[in-house]
């Protein structure tokens, strides 16, 4: 006999934000999903009418885990506008700022927001529950408390370039506030090396950041983490055994069509910066991967739904022509919404409009792109293992911590690099009006900006984020979000305490908090036992 | 021992990194040397869904006991004073505190937002976003002027777009440590050991700025003079330690040739980000700041500038801070 029942999880916690997750479970298996980003706080209305460089103070407070790559892409889009120059020491000090913000969230969510969970009683009878216990109970656990602690390193160097981390803006069109003396550089190298010889290369691979930059394949990573001891007993080789033997290599897969819009910009090569000119210019790629093949990325093939969003109508716009008009959710559910999030959809050439997951594992995939110019990334590893083993919860975390040894080893190049005596800053001309485009991609996945200016202030200013582009509900053709796609298939063992849905949700590592309430799916009631107030 | 839970409504979680960002105490450190029991926290608690539903229902009807409920966020009372704009375990963000804060020994606001309502309140104020004592520089905010906890105080302001972690966990340990008299507030209750010195105190352009000498331009321009006189530095009339205790202990945003945007005082952000108002000094005939440094009026700054600048010596036209 199948049995059916709905699950409504609020909140599930440790997104940062706030997310409800409504499942229908057949067989204990989720068979549908809706998710819902609780929190509307209008940041794009308070723009509207403001001068051009608000979107420098106002974006970064959007999300403070990854402000300083919200600054990042919203001083491109105000270059773009503005047809600014940057010089190439402007670049790369906005370059390392990043690099650092992402350098410091990757231990920072493994501990804190993700290895929490695999101490959950779900887990008691697995062979390595003790010593996942031992390593990542929260504050306790000894290898929570150095990674998180030591999380705070790479953004000492933020601070040394950018005054403090975070919610610095810092970065404005023609380059940056500061100019960097001998002492700053050095001080970030001596910064860098301690965080990597204490941690990074001590703790977490148990050898060295070069030995890991070999590994090209699935079988390459395995054989690496029987190579020796250290490798072996890292909080690394530990997570990879760990998770084969919970099978978090067995769900969370989604749509599989991905997107990166790239970031670092290559600083010769963006002095003068445009829309058109920025795909060639970056030095982690832009692309989409769907249906098992590349596309270029174009901004003009972006829109974002809002069939199922708490806005007035239904439909989509491209962001240059977005729209924010918000309703009440309680008449909005009565038109079938049920988030905040609207739902960013990508016109794939032969395809149509579809659903792209961003974050780590998207930009790996798409590293793994051939015909790289000279001074862009290639990296196959996540390409074989996403056609080899599939994505996967494991998937999607072991490429956000792949990016640990190549983005430290960028960070320590860029910082030798920079020119002491050149400058730092081009004074711009503030233009009247102007279009404008910027992105990066944050910890988390795609992030950008649209802005257009008219008679010297914000005429229309649009952010799509990555827990929109992963966290967005379904569109006008009905068509789920990627992480809704992605707990399709999960199987939850205990509706009181649904551990998996936790796991599938903080792969990503959304900016969102979540919660779980249960249904019935016959009768479409809730299960009082897990619900108080009513949905 | 003492309880602390700490939520987020209308909020961007900066509060929180910046929070982890601390050192002596660590965030860690206050759990493990300090014993501060965290009851559960959005980017830290273990729960999710219904526990974290029974935690707070525990917590509002005083089943359980809040020493110290810290929220970060601004609290949005809107559409039509519904709460909608910011549901949180299955109800409105702003039902909760409600309930909570009168049953806890001590609330903290940390951050703009929660002190003041912070850039969402900025107008339109879509969401009508509102403080937890305060609107802006007004006070009141949700949960009214005459709001005291437990213990018999007022919110406790840590203001600061984010606060400095250390202006946190300070306050937590001298909470925990039964220090609360000797937490003295100023008159927007603000702890006056961070609250009483100015930006500027510790600022490396304080020279620059005793002679009157502006930085000429951002990035290699930047190393040299004051960002008052141009570039809009609200240092010299903006409460904060930001020059005595340096962020992620480097810097600050000053010594980086960021403009003080003047974060910690209710009237943040300054000017309603309208046009021509960031990054820029607002000036009268065309010399004059419109705005002078706390305590002093235009004719005694132009008298003092005017003095000042005769005696400035040739260094302090100089880059002092070379390669």
């Amino acid at each position: 006999m199948t049995s059916t029942m709905d699950l409504h999880v609020s909140p599930l916690g440790r997104v940062e934000g706030d997310l409800d997750v409504r499942v229908t479970l057949t067989d204990g298996v989720v068979t549908d999903a809706w998710t819902t980003a609780g929190m509307f706080r209008g940041f794009e209305m308070i723009l509207k009418g403001k001068d051009p460089q608000a979107g420098l103070i106002v974006t970064p407070r959007i999300c403070g885990i990854c402000g300083g790559s919200h600054l990042y892409k919203a001083v491109y889009a105000l270059d773009t506008a503005w047809k600014t120059h940057v010089p190439p020491n402007g670049t790369r000090i906005r370059n390392i700022a990043q690099i650092c913000e992402t350098l410091q969230s990757i231990p920072r969510y493994f501990y804190a927001i993700f290895a929490i969970d695999l101490t959950n009683k779900r887990y008691a009878k697995t062979p390595s529950y003790d010593e996942a216990v031992r390593r990542f109970a929260p504050f306790v656990g000894t290898a929570y408390e150095k990674g998180v602690t030591l999380s705070n390193k790479p953004v000492e160097v933020y601070a040394i370039f950018g005054g403090q981390w975070p919610h610095s803006s810092f970065m404005i069109p023609g380059g940056v506030m500061s100019a960097p003396t001998l002492s700053d550089v050095t001080r970030s190298i001596s910064i860098l090396e301690y965080w990597k010889n204490e941690w990074l290369e001590k703790e977490w691979l148990g050898g060295s950041i070069e030995r890991w930059m070999e590994n090209k394949t699935w079988e390459d990573i395995l054989a690496w983490m029987n190579e020796n001891e250290g490798h072996y007993n890292s909080d690394c080789g530990f997570f990879i055994r760990y998770a084969l033997e919970v099978g978090l290599d067995t769900y969370g897969q989604g749509h599989g069509n991905f997107l990166s819009t790239g970031t670092y910009l290559d600083p010769e090569l963006y002095q003068n910066p445009t829309i058109e000119g920025r795909n060639a210019a970056l030095i982690s790629r832009s692309g989409i991967y769907a249906g098992g093949g590349f596309h270029e990325f174009d901004q003009a093939r972006v829109r974002e739904d809002h069939t199922h969003s708490f806005y007035k109508g239904t439909g989509s716009h491209h962001p240059f022509d977005g729209v924010t008009d918000p309703i009440d959710p309680a008449q909005g559910k009565a038109q079938d919404k049920y988030s905040w999030a609207k739902s960013p959809r990508y016109d794939v050439p032969g395809v149509g409009y579809v659903p792209l997951e961003v974050g780590p594992l998207a930009r790996q995939v798409i590293a793994g792109q051939a015909d790289p110019a000279a001074h862009q990334d290639q990296d196959p590893l996540f390409l074989n293992i996403v056609n080899g083993v599939g994505p996967s919860v494991l998937t999607r975390v072991l490429a956000r911590t792949h990016e640990l040894a190549k983005y430290y080893t960028w960070a320590r190049k860029w910082l030798d690099e920079l020119d002491l005596h050149d400058k730092f800053y081009a004074k711009p001309v503030e233009h009247e009006s102007g279009k404008g485009f910027g992105s990066t991609e944050a910890a988390r996945g795609a992030l950008s900006d649209w802005i257009v200016l008219e008679n010297g202030k914000i005429e229309n200013y649009q952010v799509i984020t990555p827990t929109a582009w992963n966290v967005g509900p379904r569109d006008a053709d009905q068509v789920v979000g990627p992480i809704e796609k992605a707990f399709l298939g999960t199987p939850v063992q205990n509706t009181a305490d649904p551990v998996e849905l936790g796991h599938v949700a903080r792969s990503f590592d959304s900016c969102l908090v979540c919660t779980v309430h249960a249904y019935d799916g016959k009768t479409g009631k809730q299960l009082s036992k897990f619900v108080v107030g009513g949905m | 021992m003492a309880t602390l839970l700490w939520l987020e409504g209308g909020a961007c979680s900066g509060n929180t990194m910046s929070f982890l960002n601390a050192e002596e105490p660590t965030a860690v450190d206050l759990v493990t040397d300090f014993g501060i029991d965290v009851i559960w926290h959005p980017s830290l608690g273990m729960e999710l869904g219904d526990q974290v539903q029974q935690i707070l229902r525990e917590c509002a009807s005083g089943e359980r006991q809040v020493d110290i409920f810290v929220y970060e966020g601004s609290v949005l009372m809107g559409p039509d004073g519904s709460g909608r704009y910011d549901m949180f375990a299955n109800r409105p963000m702003k039902d909760w505190v409600a309930e909570i804060a009168p049953r806890a020994g001590v609330v903290v606001a940390v951050g703009d937002c929660s002190a003041w309502g912070g850039i969402p309140a900025t107008p339109p104020n879509p969401t009508d976003a509102i403080g937890l004592q305060y609107l802006k520089g007004e006070r009141g905010g949700f949960l009214g002027r005459d709001f005291t906890s437990a213990l018999g105080l007022p919110v406790v302001n840590i203001p600061g777009c984010p606060a400095h972690p250390d202006w946190i966990t300070q306050v937590v340990v001298a909470l925990a440590a039964g220090r609360t008299a000797d937490i003295a507030l100023d008159d927007l209750q603000r702890p006056k050991t961070f609250f009483s010195s100015f930006t500027q105190t510790g600022c490396t352009r304080v020279q620059f700025f005793e002679y009157k000498q502006s930085t000429m331009d951002f990035g290699q321009g930047t190393r040299t003079g004051c960002l008052f006189y141009e570039f809009g530095c609200r240092g010299p009339m903006t409460h904060s330690p930001c020059n005595r205790i340096l962020w992620n202990r480097q810097s600050s945003k000053t010594r980086a040739g960021h403009p003080c945007t003047g974060c910690t005082e209710p009237g943040y952000p300054h000017g309603d980000l309208m046009p021509g108002t960031i990054f820029k000094t607002a000036k009268v005939s065309g010399t004059v700041p419109k705005e002078v440094p706390t305590g002093t009026d235009h004719l005694t700054y132009m008298a003092h500038a005017a003095a000042a600048k005769i005696a400035a010596p040739q260094w302090s036209k100089e880059d002092m801070f070379v390669v």
